[in-house]
């Protein structure tokens, strides 16, 4: 009898704070900020894709964790795979949209960026960001409700420029090699970097065409000879065939010629997985490493966060970082507009990213961000380090117009 | 239990839909089609839009691989023909009901001079030549920039039907279904007809064929512009669904997914061309969402399970290819003798 009357005690309990705990429930949902996301988490981009996930959504725990939220809201991040797949991740989006109406929105390529523009603009409720650095996305008329979290492939491209510039000696300019791949990734800048090194006086002296990942790359590599460039300057893949091209211009006897990269090839583990190659490799990174945290403290907070979060990860990739900042943006603009009492529509929410024309991100960057083009528009030139397996800054911060 | 058709008229012989209870299947069918966007939300509709679009694009390589047994591994590039020409037309001010079937002949046109070779050559041979049509209109989408807008792409001004914008999803779910049960229509007629028997007859021997007086040449050459024409509808349709078009969207990896919806459906049926096209572009779906499920429960459960989605994807084609060979349609054709026969056994 006493069981009994335990159990239907338990049963009410039980029932009371159910039907207490819906409705806070439903109420925390209400007051949570969502933060949508379709990262590619398979497919061709997942190398980067499960950092890019995490770094967005550990900063959503993180801020929850330390500051309760955004504006005393706590953030949810919600987010499921597009393997890298326009349709998918547009799914996704449709999806997310549909169920949680997020606010913000963080999409997985150039190609969804540029369909989800259409349907954003209609909606006019949502800021997005992505892992593309297409020039033609840094621009707040055509796409306005659309940042990234970085300089434009073209920006980069120019840093390298600026660099190879100042590296000039004895009033002789140092020679240029442009290698890129066929595709809209690697095509992008090229224009630009023409048109900039032109503008700097430097020499382009070959420009290679390649098919992304391509093995055989011995036809190039005697062009390349023939040309002796000092800077070779890579873009539009992530690790082949640059390997390849360096490994067979060394055997050549371009000992001196430096080889460059741009953001998706200047991760650790690409230049690990370079091998003795790898050794000089240099490149243009929007972000500090992670273990360059003095004066940046929330390059700090980021490692000991993804540290406890994540013991298995074996290191803070700069996709982990790049998503991180993301973060930071959406809550710091999602902020902005509460605070100012504004709804977050995608009016507002543009006008609070343009807000942001000095924005401390904790030594994230090296500058302050200015948000106003949509673009962070300044990076650092680095130089791998062989023997510590680290990248070492070999330029001060580079700031593009 | 069913006992059998009894047709009393050359009219009755000839419908589509012999039997009351076929008739009133169709018709709820027909009903649950329209009201499907009012009730399924933008997400579902999204979906349904887009597995309409592979259906059409499925059933044109149907056409020349499940019934005129003629393989393809160009499809994709057909296309993507019809997708930019559909683009360039609308950017010229065309409508839409004009730019779609243009789009569809002049991919059309391109499968009539890829097919070319197929009198000469047959089974991986003309694979190997359609895949190199497949290259060959890739590079022409990268490179002819100021019909394609190279590699960025082209953007494509939203539809308009009778000065109705057919901009949303709601409304192009509509035209979609509309613009797929007529061309299903008329892919089921077509095998009604001397030319739709003649694409039979050579699928299952060419030699034979000919001896019957049916011009191969002729034919084989019709089974490519046919399915090519379909596939130019699609990619049209696709075009103005997403209104952005990069060269990316119509790889060789689109012409592979479009083969697997036929085999894991079933050649040389149009119903197996529905199921296998709902299923490659849904199961995936459904599998999301299972994983999503699953991320509530378990931390990182996102990261951990979203490659082994991947992985059962491949295994469910796998599986269905050694257990039902003939594809999706043997197991609707087996439900349905279940029902018809009930309650004796089968």
């Amino acid at each position: 009898m006493t069981t009994r009357r335990h159990a239907l005690k338990a049963s009410a309990a039980l029932a009371s704070l159910s039907a207490l705990g819906m409705p806070l429930r439903a109420l925390a949902q209400g007051n949570e900020l969502v933060v949508g996301a379709a990262p590619p988490i398979t497919g061709v981009f997942a190398f980067a894709g499960v950092g890019l996930n995490a770094g967005v959504g550990d900063y959503c725990e993180w801020r929850n964790e330390t500051q309760g939220g955004v504006a005393g809201r706590r953030l949810r991040y919600i987010s499921e795979d597009s393997a890298y797949k326009m349709d998918q991740a547009m799914a996704v989006f449709k999806k997310l949209m549909a169920a949680h109406k997020p606010p913000v929105f963080y999409g997985d390529s150039t190609a969804w960026a540029k369909a989800a523009a259409v349907e954003v603009s209609k909606l006019g409720s949502t800021m997005t960001a992505a892992p593309s650095y297409a020039s033609e996305l840094a621009d707040p008329k055509k796409v306005p409700y659309y940042f990234m979290a970085g300089p434009t492939y073209a920006a980069m491209v120019q840093m390298l420029l600026t660099y190879i510039n100042s590296q000039g000696k004895g009033g002789k300019k140092p020679t240029v090699a442009l290698v890129y791949s066929d595709t809209e990734f690697g095509r992008d800048p090229i224009a630009a970097a023409k048109e900039s090194a032109q503008k700097l006086g430097l020499e382009v002296v070959q420009e290679i065409v390649t098919k992304p990942g391509s093995a055989d790359v011995s036809a190039e590599v005697a062009r390349l000879r023939r040309a002796r460039p000092d800077y070779v300057i890579f873009h539009g893949y992530v690790l082949a065939p640059i390997p390849e091209f360096m490994r067979q211009l060394r055997e050549a006897g371009l000992t001196n010629t430096r080889f460059m990269g741009t953001i998706w090839s200047m991760d650790k583990a690409s230049a690990d997985a370079m091998g003795p190659v790898a050794d000089g490799w240099m490149g243009v990174m929007p972000y500090r490493y992670a273990h360059d945290t003095e004066g940046a403290p929330m390059m700090k907070a980021m490692n000991d966060f993804a540290r406890k979060r994540r013991p298995e990860m074996p290191y803070t990739s700069t996709f982990y970082t790049h998503g991180w900042l993301v973060g930071m943006t959406f809550a710091e603009i999602m902020e902005r507009c509460l605070k100012a009492n504004k709804p977050l529509t995608g009016d507002n929410m543009k006008a609070a990213l343009e807000s942001l024309t000095n924005w401390d991100t904790g030594g994230i960057t090296g500058h302050a961000v200015d948000y106003r083009g949509h673009q962070i528009a300044a990076g650092r030139i680095y130089r791998y380090d062989l023997g510590k397996k680290l990248y070492e800054p070999a330029s001060d911060w580079i700031k593009t117009v | 239990m069913r006992i059998g058709d009894f047709r009393s008229s050359y009219a009755h012989d000839e419908a589509l839909l012999v039997t009351p209870v076929q008739r009133a299947w169709m018709l709820a069918f027909v009903l649950a089609l329209a009201a499907f966007p009012w009730v399924g939300g933008t997400y579902l509709t999204y979906l349904a839009c887009l597995t309409g679009i592979h259906v059409i694009a499925a059933m044109g390589l149907n056409l020349v691989t499940g019934y005129a047994g003629q393989i393809s591994l160009g499809h994709a590039a057909f296309m993507g023909v019809g997708c930019y020409t559909a683009a360039w037309l609308a950017n010229h001010g065309v409508p839409f009901f004009i730019a779609l079937p243009l789009a569809g002949t002049m991919s059309a046109l391109a499968g009539l001079v890829v097919g070319i070779p197929s009198l000469r050559i047959k089974g991986l041979y003309l694979a190997v030549a359609t895949l190199a049509a497949q290259f060959i209109l890739s590079f022409v989408f990268r490179e002819w920039e100021p019909v394609t807008g190279g590699v960025r792409g082209v953007n494509i001004e939203a539809a308009q039907l009778f000065g109705l914008s057919l901009g949303s999803d709601r409304a192009m779910y509509y035209v979609v279904v509309v613009t797929a049960g007529l061309m299903l229509l008329a892919a089921r007629n077509l095998f009604r007809t001397r030319v739709g028997r003649a694409f039979i007859a050579i699928r299952d021997k060419d030699i034979s064929a000919e001896v019957l007086g049916i011009d191969l040449f002729r034919t084989k050459l019709l089974a490519f512009a046919l399915g090519s024409f379909y596939a130019g509808v699609a990619g049209a349709l696709m075009g103005y669904f997403f209104r952005v078009i990069t060269p990316e969207h119509f790889s060789l990896g689109l012409s592979i997914f479009y083969l697997a919806a036929i085999i894991v459906g079933g050649m040389g049926t149009l119903l197996g061309t529905i199921l296998g096209a709902a299923f490659m572009a849904l199961v995936p779906e459904v599998l999301r969402g299972a994983v999503s499920l699953l991320s509530g429960v378990a931390p990182n459960a996102m990261a951990l399970l979203s490659p082994v989605r991947e992985i059962v994807f491949g295994a469910l084609i796998v599986g269905f290819l050694i257990f039902e060979p003939h594809g999706l349609i043997e197991i609707w054709r087996r439900v349905r003798r279940f029902f018809h026969l009930w309650p004796f056994k089968t």
